[in-house]
């Protein structure tokens, strides 16, 4: 477990515990990346702190389903601020509710170092580099999922393009991302298995 | 849905732009399949790191405030307290729109603010009592009291000592004002009107406040952090007592 996660999972185990300050600290954490992220999605100053608010109380009572092993506390609280600033301009998903998708949501959230390895490395403006590199209809495709609430299926629809085609962009967009942000410091790896060992060899 | 549906689907599914039923189905799935899904696995967490992309943007100084007020009043879904809402009720995260002096009446609120209280209240009750030994309206007034209500919060605790006619607030190292700050106390009754009674300018060592009336029928008791003393609360309360049952 890297340093961060070590230090996100002992804040976790203090929410857990009922600490309100552990859950301060990690307000001061990681406030600023949350209410950007949200900002981005809602596009207005006051509806964006809502959704941090929100997002911050949903870990505070919904702690105990996340699990350190199997996740990163981080990567989990921004997925929540996510579905929230999404609910907010898209309208609640049918038959999906935000407890539920923030639950569901700690399926898809981890751990995988070589993503990891990415948030500790890179910068706002490398990963913004690292999108700008994409081609036009990928990075379009991941614009219109991730801070637009479509589902691969209306970006299909609106890009005209067969519903096949939409995952194809979603996926190559990543698999770039994925090694534009590895370099140089973590090894590509296909399925990131031997990249997270060429990690733990270098420690 | 088949191995080879779900990792065409991992791209879109790990991004969050899959619909209900899909995910659903690729989140039951993954769980039960014995298959490794390196495809899926290996994107999981992709979206933390586009929204590392969105430029860091300072909250304002009252969002912290809020959220830990809101905190201090809203129970963890694994610790069970005395009355759970109505699966119906809005939640607090959900009523930001809504003044928290009418939030904070609700029995669940109130709930949670005493169970916050048992839980901190052994520790804090020692080194609270070394200092007011050496205070001696304190003393007086904690002998006299025939009830003592836990005020907590995030800004730290306190008890509310009430005599039947009297109410003194008394706390240890509350957190520190901003500058040009005060605290004010506050008094709402079922009507929901909170009514201004007394404020606290130095947050240093024992704070002990003589509220300007008697609890008579409130059901509440907080605290706010204002600039100047006012008429009407300006933000979320910083610590809050229930003063039922």
């Amino acid at each position: 477990m890297s340093d961060e996660r070590g230090v996100d999972a002992r804040l976790a185990d203090r929410i857990r515990a009922g600490r309100t300050d552990a859950l301060g600290e990690l307000y001061d954490r990681y406030a600023s990346v949350a209410l950007g992220t949200a900002l981005r999605v809602v596009k207005d100053r006051e509806e964006a702190e809502d959704v941090v608010h929100d997002a911050f109380v949903a870990v505070w009572r919904k702690i105990d389903r996340f699990d350190s092993e199997r996740g990163s506390l981080r990567s989990w609280l921004m997925t929540v601020v996510r579905n929230r600033a999404i609910d907010r301009i898209r309208g609640r998903r049918p038959l999906m509710g935000l407890d539920d998708a923030d639950e569901r949501s700690l399926l898809r959230t981890g751990p995988n170092p070589t993503w990891e390895a990415a948030l500790e490395r890179a910068s706002a403006a490398q990963v913004q580099s690292a999108m700008a590199s994409l081609p036009d209809e990928q990075r379009q495709a991941v614009e219109l999922v991730y801070f637009q609430g479509y589902t691969y299926r209306e970006v299909a629809e609106l890009t005209g393009v067969p519903p096949g085609t939409a995952t194809g962009r979603l996926r190559l967009a990543l698999s770039k991302l994925r090694s534009a942000l590895s370099e140089p410091a973590v090894e590509r790896s296909p399925t990131g298995v031997t990249t997270f060992l060429g990690e733990e060899l270098r420690r | 849905m088949n191995c080879t549906t779900i990792d065409e689907l991992a791209a879109a599914y790990v991004l969050g732009g899959v619909d209900a039923d899909e995910e659903r189905s690729i989140s039951a799935h993954l769980e039960t399949c014995d298959q490794p899904h390196a495809e899926v696995r290996d994107l999981i967490g992709a979206g933390s790191v586009l929204a590392a992309g969105a430029e860091p943007v300072r909250p304002s100084s009252q969002l912290r405030e809020r959220l830990m007020a809101t905190v201090a009043a809203t129970p963890q879904d694994h610790r069970p307290i005395l009355e759970q809402a109505p699966a119906n009720e809005p939640t607090a995260e959900t009523q930001t729109s809504i003044p928290w002096w009418r939030r904070v009446a609700s029995p669940m609120a109130v709930a949670a603010v005493a169970l916050a209280a048992a839980i901190g209240l052994g520790v804090w009750n020692v080194s609270l009592g070394q200092q007011i030994a050496e205070r001696d309206e304190a003393l007086r007034a904690i002998a006299g009291a025939d009830v003592v209500h836990q005020v907590v919060g995030s800004a730290g605790s306190g008890l509310l000592l009430d005599d039947g006619g009297t109410a003194i607030f008394v706390a240890e190292e509350l957190a520190d004002l901003p500058s040009g700050s005060l605290y004010e106390l506050w008094l709402i009754g079922s009507d929901g009107v909170p009514v201004a009674v007394g404020t606290a300018a130095d947050a240093g060592g024992v704070t002990l406040v003589t509220l300007e009336q008697g609890i008579g029928d409130a059901t509440t008791f907080a605290i706010t952090v204002e600039t100047e003393r006012v008429a009407a609360p300006t933000g979320d309360p910083v610590l809050v007592a229930s003063l039922e049952g």
